[in-house]
């Protein structure tokens, strides 16, 4: 491969990561100030989350032309893509089923898992990386990034609280916090990878 | 942490990528142990070590 071909497939990266981003930014500020309602902000939310293929795809793409594609990032990515279809046919049949039947009981429970579970298998594949993962660096890397995830996630959760307590903003629903966890860690990757390009190879 | 890495490498006109392949480590560890923003495990240390048949502490040094 070209470094042009590197290039361009870094390029083709930040596309997909800047539009799903801000896919999920327009999304959350629309759910916020109540332009769009609880089931319509779940299936915008579920179809942004699709740019989470050709993101992967092109990170994958980037990684194998530079070196980088390790084996336990390419379990990491199958595993990753599964858990998505699976969450995302599990959160099309719940809200489906909520908006035709009144939920309670065992039936909410149950129904509630259908995305959640997905969700349980996408934090269980991180944790497999964490373990699978050889190279030391990366490992160290993913770690700062998931740590990242988790201060953004307490930070905006804990600060968000109090705002609705005093009754400054809407309640938002706890489920929130998983993306905001995404987001923090794709910011800190982001961040790690703008440093490591600033120490080129002579 | 410093470290002559770079020098070495250079000596022996291996590029990051080179090293990185002879060490079963990403290029990106190669670069960052390189410009001291991550300093390597132990056994790392002793595998750069090996391969330039150095002690660790002809490479490493405390800063």
């Amino acid at each position: 491969m070209t470094a042009q071909g590197t290039q361009r497939g870094g390029r083709a990266r930040w596309f997909w990561a800047g539009l799903m981003f801000a896919s999920f930014g327009v999304i959350a500020a629309l759910r916020i100030t109540d332009a769009i309602g609880e089931a319509t902000g779940f299936i915008l939310m579920a179809c942004a989350m699709l740019l989470i293929v050709p993101l992967t795809r092109a990170g994958l793409a980037h990684q194998r032309t530079t070196g980088h594609l390790s084996p336990a990032v390419a379990r990491y990515t199958r595993r990753f893509m599964i858990a998505s279809l699976g969450y995302m046919l599990g959160l099309g049949i719940a809200i489906t089923l909520s908006e035709r039947m009144e939920l309670s009981g065992v039936g909410a429970f149950a129904i509630a898992l259908l995305p959640v579970l997905p969700i349980f298998a996408m934090i269980w594949t991180m944790a497999r990386y964490l373990i699978e993962e050889d190279d030391e660096f990366l490992r160290h890397r993913a770690t700062i990034a998931s740590l990242a995830g988790l201060g953004l996630v307490l930070a905006a959760g804990s600060f968000w609280g109090f705002l609705e307590t005093f009754g400054v903003v809407p309640h938002v629903d706890a489920w929130w916090t998983f993306p905001v966890w995404a987001v923090g860690m794709g910011i800190a990757q982001c961040w790690m990878s703008w440093r490591d390009r600033a120490g080129t190879e002579s | 942490m410093k470290n002559r890495l770079k020098v070495l490498r250079a000596e022996r006109n291996w590029s990051q990528q080179d090293l990185a392949q002879r060490l079963e480590v990403s290029r990106q560890s190669v670069n960052a142990i390189e410009t001291g923003r991550y300093d390597p495990s132990l056994p790392l240390a002793f595998r750069i070590a090996a391969l330039f048949d150095m002690p660790i502490e002809a490479i490493f040094a405390p800063d």
